[in-house]
C-alpha cells in the first residue's frame, strides 16, 4: 500500500476509482432526479444549474442517468472479472500443479478461445441470448478467463520448484493443500495486477455493447446506452456524447493507472 | 517574432476559414431555367442490383425507378396518368385491361420500345423460376398478349381492382438484351438500359453511383445532367456532408428539423427545409394468438393507457398526425369518421377490472398471473422512445413492461416469423390502394408472411376480398371504411403516429415546389436545375 501511494500515477488511479466507486454507491442519494423520469417539456436541455449535465431526448436528467450508469460499469466489471478470475484460477492451479496430459489440454483449450477475438464471440453469444446485464457479465466473465490461466500455471511451474513446496510434500501435506497455502498466495500479485486491468476491458466491453444495442435494455441507464443516444445528435447536444464519453476513458484509465502501478511494484519485489 | 507569427497563424485560421464560407453568395436569387450541373445525395445502403422485382430493397429501387419507366404513374395528385402507356382501357366487366403504348420511343441504347418489351416483363415476373417477391400479384393475369407493336392487353379471371397499380409499379425491361439471359443473375443488373429520365454511367462500390441524363428519356431529357448518389451508411455522417456541403440534400429527423436548422442561421442560407405528409405510420401491435392479448378489453385498456399525443411531442417533436384508419392523412381513402380513442387511464383501469384483474402491489394480476409483457422493436431510436414512453404510461396504471431492441434480421427471423413475441413496435407503409389484403386477412398468417401478429375476423375477410374485386371508386370507398371502423373497434394494433417526411435541399436546386403536392417534393424532380452560377464546387465530385 505505501508504494502505490509513493507511485504518483498508481495512486492518481486509486483515488479516480475510489472516487467512481463512491459516486455509484450513493447514485441513488446524489441523484437530483429519477434517471428515468421523462419530461418532454424538456427535450435536449443544455447543460444550465437544474441539468448539471443537460437532458437527453426524452428529457431524462443526464446526470442522475451518468449516476446509475456508474453503478452498472462498475457491477458488470468486478462480476465478469470475478468470474474470470475464478476460472482462471481454477484451470491455471490444475494444469500448473499437475502437468501431463490436464495441462496440454488445458492449455491447448486457452489457445482456442484465444484464436477468436472475444468481442465478436461475445457479440455472437449476446446475439442469441436475452439481452440483460446479468448474461452480460456471465458471457464477458466465460471468454475473459485465459489469461489469467496463462499467469497462474506459469507462476505454478516456476514455485513448485522452490525448496518450500518439496518441504511441504515431504511432510505429506496434500495437493489442495500446497495449492492454496503455498502456491497461490505466493503467486497473487499477477493475478491482482490483471484482475484490475480486466475490469478496465469489462468496463469498456459493457459499453461496447449498449453502445451497439446488445447490451443493458432501455430504459435502464448506461454509459454506452446514453453513447449511443448521443450518436445521433453529436452536433447538436455535445453534452451526450462528451459526458458518458469522458466517464468511460476516465474510469478506464484510472484502472489501467492502478494496473500498472501495481504491476510495477510487485516487479520490483521479485 | 514567433509570437506575430504565431498570432498570424491563428487570425489567418479563423479569419481566412471565414472567406472560403458559402455565406457570400445569395443562394436565395431568383434564376432562369437552364440544364446541366449535377445534383448530389446520399443512400444509407447500396444496391445490389437494378432489376427492382428481383432485388427488393429499397437502395435499388429508388435508382432503378430513375432509370426505367413502367405502364402507368402516378401524377402529382396521385392519379393514374400514362408513362409508357400512352392510355388505357379497362373493359365493362373489369376483367380486361388494353393499353396502348407511346410509339416512337426509344431505349438509350437506341432500340424502339414496343409491346414484345412489356410482354417479355410480364412473362419475366410471373415465371416460376424468377426470384422475385411480387410475382402473386401479376399471376393473377390470366393471359397475356400483344395485338401489335403498341397495344398490350392483360385479362383477369375476376375482376382485381389493385390491377392499374400494380401496372404502376412494374418496370419495364428491354427484351432485346434479356431474353437469352438468367434474369435471375445477369449483367444487366449492374449495367442497365432504361427508358426514363437517367441512365447509369459510372458505379463505384462502396462509394457511389452516378446517373447520367438519358437523350432518349421518353418524357425528355431532364435538366440536371449528373445525378450522383453516395453512399454513406450513416445518418449523422450524411448531415455533416450537407452541412459542408457535399451532398444537396437528405431526409432530416425532427430533431434537425426542429432544434438544429433555427438555431443555425448560417444553414438557413444555403438549404431549404420542406415538410410533408409521410409515407407511413407507427403502431404498437400484439401477438393476439398469445394471451391475454386474446381478450379485446385488454388490447382496448392498453389503447386508453397510451398518450399518443406525448408520443408525437416528445419523439417527432409534435412533427406527426394521429391516424384512426391505416390511410394517409388527407387522401380519399382516409376514414375521417371513426372517433379517436383518447387517452384516459381511469378508462383503461375499468376495463382490466372488467376482464378480471385487480391491483396486487401496483400491478394488476389474474389468477395469481400478473399483468407483464415484453415490448420488442428493431435499433431505430424513434420506436425504442415510443417504447419507453409507452412503458411509462403502462406502468403507471399497473401494467408491467419491459423492452428489448434487436438487430432488424434477427427481430424478423428469430420473433416476428416464428411468432414468439407478444408485442411490438413497429411501421407499416401507407400503399396508394387501399387494400391491406396482405396485412390484415386471415389466410395470410403464414411464416413470412405479413399478418404475423394473427389477426383472424371473419368481415374483415370478406370485405377485403370484396374490396378487391370492386372498381367502381365510391363503393370501394364504402367498403374500405367499413373495414378501417371494424379494425378500430378491434384494436389488434394500436395507432400510434404518421410522422412528416421532412428533407432539406441545398438552395442552389432551383424548381423545387414550395407546396408539396400529394405525390412528394419529390414528384417534379426533373424539372429541377443547378444555375450555372451556383456549380462551384462540382469538380471535386
Amino acid at each position: 500500500m505505501k508504494k502505490i501511494i509513493k507511485n504518483p500515477l498508481a495512486l492518481a488511479g486509486l483515488i479516480i476509482i475510489l472516487l467512481i466507486a463512491i459516486l455509484a454507491l450513493f447514485a441513488s442519494y446524489l441523484s437530483p432526479y429519477d434517471p428515468n423520469y421523462i419530461d418532454i417539456q424538456s427535450i435536449l436541455v443544455s447543460p444550465n444549474k437544474q441539468h448539471i449535465m443537460g437532458t437527453d431526448a426524452l428529457g431524462r436528467d443526464v446526470f442522475s442517468r451518468m449516476l446509475h450508469g456508474a453503478q452498472i460499469s462498475l457491477l458488470v466489471g468486478i462480476v465478469a472479472v470475478g468470474i474470470s478470475t475464478l476460472i482462471g484460477i481454477v484451470l491455471g492451479s490444475i494444469a500448473g500443479f499437475y502437468r501431463g496430459i490436464t495441462d496440454t489440454l488445458i492449455m491447448r483449450l486457452v489457445d482456442v478461445m484465444l484464436s477468436i477475438p472475444s468481442f465478436f464471440l461475445i457479440l455472437a453469444v449476446i446475439a442469441f441470448l436475452t439481452p440483460s446485464i446479468w448474461n452480460i457479465m456471465i458471457v464477458i466473465g466465460l471468454t475473459s478467463w485465459m489469461g489469467v490461466t496463462r499467469l497462474v500455471r506459469a507462476e505454478f511451474l516456476s514455485l513448485k520448484e522452490r525448496d518450500f513446496i518439496l518441504a511441504a510434500e515431504t511432510i505429506g501435506a496434500s495437493d489442495l493443500r500446497i495449492i492454496l497455502t503455498h502456491l497461490l498466495p505466493n503467486s497473487l500479485g499477477p493475478i491482482i495486477v490483471s484482475t484490475v486491468l480486466g475490469v478496465a476491458s469489462a468496463v469498456l466491453i459493457e459499453s461496447g455493447l449498449s453502445f451497439l444495442g446488445l447490451g443493458v435494455q432501455a430504459p435502464t441507464a448506461s454509459w454506452g446506452n446514453i453513447l449511443t443516444d448521443g450518436k445521433e445528435y453529436i452536433q447538436f447536444a455535445w453534452w451526450l456524447s462528451l459526458f458518458p464519453g469522458l466517464a468511460i476513458l476516465i474510469t478506464v484509465l484510472g484502472y489501467n493507472l492502478l494496473g500498472e502501478g501495481l504491476r510495477d511494484n510487485f516487479d520490483q519485489n521479485t | 517574432m514567433r509570437l506575430i507569427l504565431t498570432s498570424l497563424f491563428f487570425i489567418c485560421l479563423f479569419g481566412c476559414n471565414k472567406s472560403q464560407t458559402e455565406d457570400v453568395i445569395n443562394f436565395d436569387e431568383e434564376a432562369s431555367q437552364e440544364s446541366g450541373g449535377t445534383l448530389t445525395n446520399a443512400m444509407i445502403g447500396e444496391p445490389n442490383n437494378l432489376i427492382a422485382m428481383i432485388a427488393g430493397d429499397g437502395a435499388s429501387s429508388a435508382i432503378a425507378g430513375q432509370i426505367f419507366n413502367s405502364l402507368l404513374k402516378y401524377d402529382e395528385n396521385l392519379e393514374f396518368e400514362g408513362d409508357l402507356a400512352k392510355s388505357w382501357e379497362v373493359s365493362e366487366d373489369y376483367k380486361t385491361i388494353k393499353f396502348n403504348l407511346k410509339t416512337q420511343k426509344k431505349w438509350s441504347d437506341d432500340q424502339p420500345i414496343t409491346c414484345k418489351d412489356v410482354l417479355f416483363t410480364w412473362k419475366a415476373v410471373t415465371h416460376p423460376d424468377t426470384r422475385t417477391p411480387y410475382g402473386s400479384d401479376y399471376q393473377l393475369v390470366s393471359s397475356a398478349e400483344c395485338i401489335n407493336d403498341y397495344q398490350f392487353i392483360a385479362k383477369y379471371n375476376e375482376p382485381y381492382a389493385p390491377a392499374l397499380e400494380t401496372w404502376a409499379s412494374l418496370h419495364i425491361l428491354p427484351e432485346h438484351l434479356l431474353k437469352d439471359e438468367d434474369i435471375n443473375n445477369t449483367f444487366f443488373s449492374l449495367n442497365p438500359v432504361g427508358s426514363n429520365y437517367f441512365a447509369l454511367d459510372s458505379w463505384v462500390t462502396g462509394q457511389q453511383l452516378k446517373l447520367k441524363a438519358n437523350p432518349n428519356a421518353i418524357h425528355g431529357k431532364p435538366l440536371i445532367e449528373n445525378k450522383v448518389s453516395r453512399i454513406i451508411p450513416d445518418l449523422s455522417s450524411q448531415f455533416m456532408e450537407l452541412i459542408a456541403g457535399n451532398i444537396d440534400l437528405m431526409s432530416i429527423n425532427p430533431i434537425q428539423y426542429s432544434r438544429v436548422f433555427p438555431n443555425r442561421s448560417e444553414l438557413n442560407n444555403k438549404i431549404n427545409l420542406y415538410k410533408e405528409m409521410g409515407n407511413g405510420y407507427t403502431y404498437f401491435g400484439f401477438n393476439l394468438n398469445k394471451k391475454p392479448f386474446d381478450d379485446i378489453n385488454i388490447r382496448k385498456a392498453i389503447s386508453y393507457a397510451i398518450d399518443r399525443q406525448e408520443i408525437i411531442d416528445g419523439v417527432l417533436l409534435g412533427l406527426g398526425e394521429e391516424i384512426t384508419s391505416p390511410y394517409k392523412p388527407g387522401t380519399y381513402w382516409e376514414n375521417k369518421n371513426i372517433k379517436k380513442l383518447s387517452f384516459n387511464p381511469q378508462k383503461a383501469k375499468e376495463l382490466l377490472e372488467k376482464s378480471g384483474y385487480h391491483l396486487n402491489n401496483n400491478i394488476y394480476e389474474k389468477d395469481g398471473i400478473p399483468l407483464s409483457f415484453e415490448i420488442l422493436t428493431n435499433q431505430n431510436k424513434q420506436r425504442e422512445m415510443t417504447a419507453v414512453l409507452i412503458q411509462r404510461r403502462l406502468q403507471d396504471i399497473g401494467i408491467d413492461v419491459s423492452i428489448r431492441v434487436i438487430e432488424w434480421a434477427s427481430f424478423v427471423n428469430r420473433f416476428i416469423k416464428t411468432g414468439e413475441f407478444q408485442a411490438v413496435v413497429l411501421g407499416w407503409s401507407l400503399s396508394l390502394d387501399p387494400d391491406q389484403y396482405s396485412i390484415w386477412h386471415s389466410s395470410q398468417q403464414g411464416p413470412g408472411q405479413f399478418n404475423f401478429i394473427g389477426y383472424s375476423n371473419k368481415t374483415v375477410d370478406d370485405l377485403l376480398e370484396k374490396g378487391r374485386r370492386e372498381l367502381n371508386k365510391e363503393k370501394r370507398k364504402a367498403i374500405y371504411d367499413e373495414f378501417s371502423s371494424i379494425l378500430y373497434e378491434d384494436q389488434p394494433i394500436v395507432y400510434l403516429y404518421a410522422g412528416y417526411g421532412l428533407s432539406a435541399i441545398h438552395k442552389k436546386i432551383k424548381g423545387v415546389k414550395k407546396l408539396s403536392p400529394p405525390a412528394g417534393i419529390y414528384h417534379n424532380d426533373y424539372e429541377w436545375f443547378v444555375p450555372t452560377k451556383f456549380r462551384r464546387n462540382e469538380m471535386s465530385l
